[in-house]
């Protein structure tokens, strides 16, 4: 049986386009560029994951605030005192009687208008057969850490690395904040950088890595290690 | 049913940073991709009518989305991923070499290929080629599609259903009646056979 010519031209057509030699060095062209997309992407991901990190912090700082000045009491506009040698006065009961709960300066003040200050609170004079009782210094609460990392921060943002380990000073000695502690340190940690104490800053991140390893701040902190 | 690729030539979402590795820990790579689909993207480019330097630019480009998406792709269906990339990248193409056609009204001539073959036997295969461009232009897309699959690449009807996103049924008529086109279109452009041995 005679092949169908048309049939036979159809061959040969798809046999000459399956010839056709791919132009030289077209696929490692390709490869280069698709290389290059990859290291690319790679780049692009982890700066959204920095970035996503951050945005976490923040909206765990937000919300961890706005929870704070929602649960502080209407009268407590106290200041974080200074110093942490606050007193409160407690009235001695018979001893068969259970021992009332010691008094903060809050609650102490709280029933008293207008409310005063814990430094005035400390230096009033006792009521008669109140005997003094120490009690642990007043924690600073996270809304004044919050705000003391936002001045370091903007310092920070305005180039003033000075200014910024100034607000982290305080932040330290003062308030001892403990509640934003790992983003005080990461601050820290980007401002002895900012200052030029590359060395300072790699040491801090290095014991901050090892000591923070689940940390969502970690990575962040690892960049500034020196190797 | 999925949409076919009539009806969406479809590209994955960018691929979330929590899919990064996915593919990588799939034993998906860039290269591995390049390698394997290299010379299958640029054949259907060619026959979709590119010219072989803007196929090799397509090429490129569908490597690099596929780059860029390396970590949402399925390792078993990553021919069908490139082929899909392809397809746009094509549909984008043509309408830059329409725009071009304007200036330039020979746009798909290629160079002659450095190819260690006698003049002649270059000659007659670069005429071939124009009329085998010539007749699957006289093709409407999706039967197009279908001669270079079968015809070109060699595939068989399920794979081609698989690229196409159709059912194995549908692929197989479709590629009957693209058959036929492509017949009735070489018929009309028979006086242009390049083969000097052609009864």
């Amino acid at each position: 049986m005679t092949p169908d010519p048309l049939d036979q031209l159809s061959a040969r057509l798809f046999e000459a386009a399956r010839s056709e030699v791919i132009p030289h060095g077209a696929e490692q062209r390709a490869l280069e560029a698709a290389r290059r997309e990859v290291s690319q992407e790679t780049r692009a991901i982890a700066r959204v994951s920095s970035s996503r990190k951050w945005l976490a912090a923040g909206a765990c700082l937000a919300l961890a605030a706005a929870a704070a000045l929602l649960l502080r009491p209407k009268d407590s506009n106290l200041g974080i005192s200074a110093e942490p040698s606050v007193v409160a006065h407690v009235r001695p009961g018979p001893k068969s009687a259970p021992s009332p709960a010691p008094l903060t300066t809050a609650s102490a003040t709280s029933n008293h208008a207008p409310p005063v200050a814990p430094s005035l609170a400390v230096t009033a004079k006792p009521s008669p057969g109140l005997v003094p009782v120490p009690v642990p210094p007043a924690a600073a609460s996270l809304s004044d850490e919050l705000s003391a990392l936002k001045v370091a921060s903007s310092a920070l943002s305005a180039g003033d690395a000075k200014a910024a380990l100034t607000a982290l000073d305080r932040y330290d000695r003062v308030l001892k904040g403990q509640k934003l502690r790992a983003e005080a340190t990461l601050l820290r940690i980007e401002a002895l950088s900012r200052a030029g104490q590359t060395q300072a800053a790699s040491s801090l991140a290095q014991r901050f890595v090892d000591q923070n390893p689940g940390s969502p701040l970690v990575d962040r902190a690892r960049s500034f290690v020196v190797q | 049913m999925a949409a076919s690729r009539d009806e969406v030539i479809a590209i994955p979402a960018k691929a979330s940073p929590l899919d990064v590795g996915r593919a990588a820990s799939q034993g998906l790579t860039i290269d591995a991709l390049v390698a394997q689909h290299y010379g299958f993207i640029w054949r259907v480019l060619r026959g979709l009518g590119l010219s072989s330097a803007d196929a090799e630019d397509a090429t490129q480009q569908v490597f690099m989305i596929a780059a860029r998406k390396l970590d949402a792709i399925d390792p078993d269906r990553a021919r069908s991923f490139v082929y899909g990339a392809a397809l746009r990248v094509a549909n984008n193409a043509r309408r830059g070499l329409r725009r071009r056609r304007e200036v330039l009204d020979d746009e798909t001539l290629d160079e002659p290929e450095p190819e260690a073959r006698g003049p002649e036997k270059m000659a007659e295969l670069d005429q071939a080629r124009r009329l085998l461009a010539q007749v699957l232009d006289r093709l409407d897309e999706k039967h197009r599609r279908m001669i270079v699959l079968a015809e070109i690449e060699q595939l068989e009807v399920p794979e081609i259903a698989a690229l196409e996103e159709v059912p194995v049924g549908t692929a197989a008529s479709r590629l009957r009646v693209a058959r036929e086109k492509f017949r009735a279109a070489l018929l009309a452009l028979r006086d242009q056979n390049p083969f000097v041995d052609e009864p």
